[in-house]
Parts: C-alpha cells; structure tokens; sequence
C-alpha cells in the first residue's frame, strides 16, 4: 500500500481538477472539443520519449500551441472550427504514431501510472492547484460567458480572452491528466464525473463538488482495485466513473 | 445629454447587408422602440450596440452602463443553476447596496421562494422576468430588451412592459425595446425606429407621428422579392 500512496495522491489531484474543470466543460457541450484536444499531445508525447525530455513538457506545448490555433482560427478568420479541430486531432494522432513504439504508443493512449516519477508527481499536484484556483477565481466569468455571451459583454467582460484562459486551463488538465490515464481516457475524466453530478445536483456549487468526489472515488478505488488485481488503472477508472454515471440516472433530479 | 448615439451603423455578413445605415439617439431615462419584420435586422442592431459584432459607422456610448434581456440563452436552459446564483453572477458590486435578491424579484412580482429554484424549474415568462431582475442587479442606466418571438407573459400579472416602464420611470434606466407588437410600441416608448424586410431605417420619430397606415405600409412592403425575403428571417440564427 505504502507504494501506491504517491499514486494516489496525485491521482486524487488529477481527478479533482478534471471533475471541476468538467462541470464548466458539460455546461457547454464542449465535451468532444475536449476529446479531441487530448489526443493533440500525442506527437508531443512522442517528441519527449525520443528526445529524453519529461514527456507531460512535451504533450503540454503541443496542447497549448493547438488551443492557441483553434483560438486565432476561431476568432480571426473564418475557417469553421469543428473542421480543423478535426483535421488536427487526425493529423497528431497519425505523426504520434509514426513517432512512437507501439509500447510506448498504448502507454500514452491509456497510461501508466507506474511510470510516474518524482518530478511527475510535483508537477501534477502543482498543476492540480494551480487549476483549481484559476477556474475558481474564473467561475463568475467562465459561467455567464457560457450563459450567455452577449450578457458577459454588456457587464464588460471580454468574451474572448475568458475562452482562451478556459482553453488553456483545459489544455493543462490534459497534460497532466495523461501520464495518469492516458490521452484516449482523460476525455472521459473530464467528462463522466461532471455527467454524473448533473444528475445528482440540486444547484451549481453542489453540480461542481459532486462532480470533483466523482472523479477523486473512481480514480482512487480504480486505482486501489487495479493494484489488487493487477490491472490497469485507467480502464479501471473509466469503467468505475461510468458505473457511477449509470447509477445516479436512477436518482435523476428534474 | 446623449446615453447612446448610432450614427450611419451598417453590418454586413458574407456580402448580405443585414442593417444598412441607421441613425438614431437616445437621451437618458429616454425609451425607444426597434420595430419591423422577423430578419429586419432588429437583434443584430442591439448586438452592434454590445459590440458583439462588427459594425461599419459610429456608435458612441456616453457614460452608459449596458444590461442587456437577451432572446435565448448561449446554452440549454436546464442547467444545475439556481436563480439565486445566477444573480450573484450579474449583480455589480459596487452600485447597489440597496438592492438584495429579495427587492429585485419583488420588482418583477415574484416571491423569495424563487431565489431557490433552478432554471430548469421555470417557465418561459417566469425565466424572461428573472433575466430582467438579474440584469436590475447590474444597475444599468441603458438597457436592451430583445422581445422573444414567443409571447412569454405570466397570465395574471403585469406585462414585462409595463414593468420595464416602470423600471425606466422610477430608475430613470433609457430603454430600448425590440418589438414585434406595435400596440406596445404607442404606449410605451417615446421614440420608434423602424427597419424593414430590405434592412432600411425606414422611419424613426415619435409614435403618433410614425405608426400611422401609411408608416405601417412602407415598413412591411419589401423592395425585394419574396424569393430573397425568405432567406433574410434566418440571420438571427446565424451570427454565431
């Protein structure tokens, strides 16, 4: 037990800024967005396994890089943003494949949670905080901007920069989320937790802290099944999330 | 003085003009009245005001704090919102020591008990007073109101412009209101504008003088074809 303990804790952190993140990510139906995001730091992964470098730096500035595409294409021109989500999401899938073993390749799709190192773990309970504060301090914001736009505006908030901000604190809960559960399960970690806690929620403050106990019990127990029996622990966690999921619609609020 | 002055604003998308040159001025505590056609143009006008899109001209903007009565939401009403955060999202925090949640759901006639209840558990009325309380909560001295296509009002109470009215009266707030109804338009407002199905500023003045049989004749008769008329009610849909 004392082996899985650091994992656990970072898992924990993981989990608590992606079910908060999630509860502003569902509001706006940005869950395939957030889907296709994670699997843009493949190549970045890729990149940090052949040049030696922590590989979450490298999945992390091929995210953020992507978000600030998508941001100046979605604002500047008037090329449809869907479309190039969807090209890009393909293309770093195909150039991470072609970069990376297929070991490596299946690590960084549903990740190992035994490879987390000691600068991994820092990182992530950093980063974990650092998340939560910011959508914290945003939450005003992210949620009338969601609501409605052109509310925000006449309150004089800037629509855009409230995007961008959401979209790079986005783009950092992936990165850290991969080492841990990989890029094809982080979507569902965002995603699941925030699903089941609509369900559930009789307000918002209730929908967001639902949402993070969602996620910190399916990754924990997920993780404490996996080592017991010795599984792997993002698969474990997905399906334990999507358990929780299937049973709150039988507690369903209106 | 002049809360709000548009001068010559035209907005275009994809090569369609959707308003092409109007002018008008609104004076404080002063209530105006957009009227015209589904597409005219009406929506897109309160959007160039919020800078939320992009206008050619000039709209000059004199110590105005906006709130803004949208149609619809960005996002599906059932959300795990309630109505009492909902207003602490809106409310300015400096400007209003006065107003609580209780005083602004009071002003559009609901009780406390509303302040619990989430979106979802709203009616289209109920939901449109509680976008005007939240935007009450923003202490504005300019407020845009976009008039849902649907009549909304809450049977048994007083309409939504008479309680704009009466926000615009005791709050000296200058109003203005999109409208489909032009019997709203004679009571309430001091001033109508008119765009037609072309997107013309066709008339612009006080009521008496404007909505007369012939006004009404110029505003509703396009100088286009049917053909083209029918694209044109789209557009409020499509700026996003």
């Amino acid at each position: 037990m004392e082996l899985i303990l650091p994992i656990l804790i970072s898992g924990t952190a993981v989990a608590i800024a992606a079910g908060y993140l999630g509860s502003f990510v569902l509001l706006r139906r940005m869950a395939l967005v957030g889907d296709a995001l994670s699997h843009v730091a493949l190549p970045g992964i890729a990149l940090g396994i052949m040049f030696h470098f922590n590989i979450l730096i490298g999945s992390l500035t091929f995210l953020v890089l992507s978000v600030i595409i998508i941001w100046v294409v979605e604002h500047k021109t008037k090329l449809n943003v869907d479309t190039l989500v969807g090209v890009l999401f393909t293309l770093a899938l195909a150039i991470g494949a072609i970069l990376s073993s297929g070991e490596e390749l299946l690590d960084s799709l549903f990740g190992n949670i035994s490879k987390i190192t000691n600068a991994d773990f820092w990182i992530i309970i950093i980063s974990s905080v650092a998340i939560v504060l910011a959508l914290l301090i945003l939450t005003r914001k992210l949620l009338l901007n969601m609501i409605s736009k052109d509310i925000a505006l006449s309150l004089g908030m800037k629509p855009h920069v409230i995007e961008l901000l959401f979209l790079l604190i986005f783009a950092l809960t992936v990165a850290i989320g991969i080492k841990f559960i990989g890029a094809l399960l982080m979507g569902a970690l965002v995603i699941i937790p925030a699903a089941t806690a609509r369900n559930l929620a009789r307000n918002f403050k209730n929908y967001a802290v639902i949402s993070v106990f969602m996620g910190a019990i399916s990754v924990d127990f997920g993780i404490i099944i996996a080592s017991l029996y010795n599984l792997d622990a993002g698969p474990v966690i997905v399906i334990l999330a999507s358990a929780f999921f299937f049973l709150s619609i039988f507690f369903k609020k209106r | 003085m002049s809360i709000l002055e548009v001068k010559n604003v035209s907005v275009s998308f994809g090569g369609q003009m959707i308003i092409d040159g109007v002018s008008f001025a609104l004076e404080e505590g002063e209530s105006l009245a957009i009227i015209g056609p589904n597409g005219s143009g009406k929506t897109m006008l309160l959007k160039a005001i919020l800078n939320s899109i992009k206008y050619s001209g000039e709209i000059i903007k004199t110590g105005a704090r906006i709130g803004y009565v949208p149609q619809k939401l960005d996002i599906e009403r059932n959300l795990p919102l309630t109505v009492k955060e909902f207003f602490s999202l809106t409310r300015t925090k400096k400007l209003n020591e006065n107003y609580t949640d209780n005083h602004v759901l009071e002003f559009v006639g609901f009780g406390q008990e509303y302040a619990n209840k989430k979106f979802s558990e709203l009616s289209a009325g109920e939901f449109q007073r509680i976008l005007i309380a939240a935007t009450i909560l923003s202490k504005p001295n300019l407020l845009l109101f976009d008039e849902p296509t649907a009549s909304v009002d809450v049977a048994g109470q007083e309409t939504v412009y008479e309680l704009l009215h009466r926000l615009q009266t005791k709050e000296n707030v200058a109003l203005i209101l999109v409208s489909h109804d032009p019997s709203v338009v004679y009571q309430y407002a001091n001033n109508v504008l008119c765009l037609n199905q072309s997107h013309k500023q066709v008339c612009y003045g006080a009521p008496r003088e404007i909505l007369t049989p012939e006004g009404f004749k110029n505003l509703y008769v396009s100088d286009h074809d049917n053909h083209h008329d029918l694209y044109v009610g789209d557009y409020n849909h499509h700026h996003h």
